[in-house]
């Protein structure tokens, strides 16, 4: 993905260059609607929101203070972002792997697939209560979907020529599903742990929307009870750079994994 | 080096008779080149000796032995490009060798050798993204050569390469076989890479596909296409292909 926008753009260099630009402009922009149109009347300037995300370091919003209340988002998201992944990538491989795995999951499966993690909820308040359990299963149903999706997509594509290869050299059932199937799958499976990642934290916000007593969802909804515009933005811009940062993490991890994809491109 | 014998082989896709009761022999270290009209079966053919497809009748045996991939050491190139993309060159051409086994030692010495005999020494740590159409193809054949295989499949392996590169890979090839004595069965339609390239030649019909002739390919060695009896021998090729 990157090789393409660098193509487009010219050097590294280049594409840090435009992306600073891009995003100097849109608070540039944002900053100059707040002060000289209506815009200022319904939202803050981005200084000000950047100046309360600062002293909300310090001072609390709620009972805790910015960092805490990312932290206890970011554990609810790690939690069941992990158990979403430990179902995730083996259910996946059964399916992509295994006939009678695929005949036997893959009509249930496509029952659920459709039903957005946030139809869960009220059935996760029934079973596990108001407190950590349910944001869990909330955040994992949401992200499993696209792993197991995503994981059975690579299992299935394996190029038969390669299979075949393998099996020509001598390769076993297992020999043929650890050294072929696996390492050709693990592209997919990055996809999918990718766009899971960022429906979990999606997942996280509303989950803490509905219930909960810290939680970057948390300020969004006591910030709309309270018509602080403020502290809604305050909600909003860390999800967004937490969310990025988190993709770049991942992103990070998958370049060093599957480095065979991108030298030579 | 096997002796390989082909027994009355027969196989069906459902009604479809692909191969009628063929048999043949190759002889130990032969080259043997199968050539046919399109879409005679000729894959089929060898997907059925590589015991990648299971055949309805007939036998395959390799020194009097059925075939069992686990034990006898067949090596396939086939005309896609076959290289695990996650692979580095000298992954790749090790990929058969830490299939079966082979101790550490014996691999990376049986690896060099290899990616030496296939001329890619300096690219041994790329990637299949960085290779070319060529080196793809030697590396290929860098894998089969690395499990000193008894048989050696082939399924026109330059089918998608310029004409100048097939005729360098040829020559490789040639020298590789000269080299190990691998029993080698090479299929093609390219009755000049097959008069090239072969000691024996089998001539196949369309489908149904049976044995339409055999053919001892006696020319010298260094062989040249533009020799009158080179081209000679080819029009006789030509001629049994006939199925018009």
């Amino acid at each position: 993905m990157s090789s393409r926008s660098i193509s487009i753009a010219g050097s590294r260099t280049e594409v840090v260059l435009y992306a600073v630009a891009a995003l100097a402009g849109f608070f540039i922009v944002w900053q100059l609607l707040v002060m000289y149109t209506a815009v200022g009347m319904v939202m803050p300037s981005p200084i000000e929101v950047v100046e309360a995300m600062v002293a909300s370091c310090a001072d609390p919003i709620g009972s805790k203070t910015l960092p805490m209340h990312i932290l206890f988002s970011l554990r609810r998201v790690l939690i069941g972002y992990l158990l979403a992944v430990l179902i995730g990538i083996p259910v996946g491989i059964l399916m992509g792997c295994f006939q009678v795995g695929e005949a036997i999951i893959k009509p249930v499966f496509e029952i659920f697939r459709p039903i957005p993690g946030l139809a869960w909820i009220p059935l996760a308040i029934l079973w596990f209560g108001i407190g950590e359990e349910s944001k869990y299963f909330i955040i994992c149903v949401s992200a499993a979907v696209s792993i197991i999706l995503n994981t059975y997509e690579g299992a299935k594509s394996v190029d038969p020529t390669l299979v075949g290869a393998a099996r020509m050299l001598g390769a076993n059932d297992f020999q043929v599903f650890v050294f072929v199937t696996i390492p050709s799958s693990v592209p997919h499976i990055f996809a999918g742990l990718q766009v899971g990642l960022s429906s979990s934290w999606m997942a996280v916000i509303a989950a803490e929307m509905i219930r909960s007593s810290e939680g970057t969802g948390w300020i969004i909804t006591t910030g709309m009870d309270s018509g602080n515009t403020v502290q809604i933005l305050i909600g909003m811009v860390s999800i967004g750079f937490i969310g990025l940062i988190l993709a770049s993490l991942l992103r990070g991890l998958e370049k060093k994994l599957c480095t065979w994809r991108i030298q030579g491109r | 080096m096997s002796r390989v014998d082909v027994v009355n082989l027969t196989k069906r896709f459902g009604d479809l008779l692909v191969l009628d009761n063929i048999s043949f022999s190759v002889g130990n270290g032969e080259f043997l080149c199968i050539v046919g009209p399109t879409g005679c079966g000729k894959t089929t053919f060898l997907n059925s000796l590589a015991h990648l497809y299971d055949i309805d009748a007939g036998r395959i045996t390799i020194d009097g032995e059925d075939v069992d991939l686990q034990k006898h050491s067949i090596a396939y190139i086939m005309q896609e490009y076959s290289a695990m993309s996650w692979l580095t060159v000298r992954e790749n051409i090790e990929f058969g060798l830490k299939i079966r086994k082979v101790p550490k030692d014996v691999m990376k010495r049986n690896a060099d050798e290899a990616i030496e005999l296939v001329g890619l020494s300096k690219f041994a740590d790329y990637y299949p993204n960085q290779l070319s159409a060529s080196m793809l193809q030697r590396v290929a054949i860098g894998r089969a050569f690395a499990v000193k295989p008894d048989l050696l499949l082939m399924d026109e392996p330059y089918g998608q390469l310029d004409i100048d590169l097939r005729f360098q890979l040829e020559d490789e090839l040639l020298k590789l076989w000269q080299h190990t004595h691998t029993t080698v069965i090479f299929i093609t339609h390219n009755i000049e890479e097959a008069v090239y390239l072969s000691e024996k030649i089998l001539v196949l019909t369309n489908k149904p596909t049976t044995v339409k002739a055999e053919y001892s390919n006696e020319l010298p060695r260094p062989r040249d296409v533009t020799d009158p009896a080179f081209i000679d021998v080819r029009n006789k090729i030509t001629d049994l292909i006939k199925w018009w």
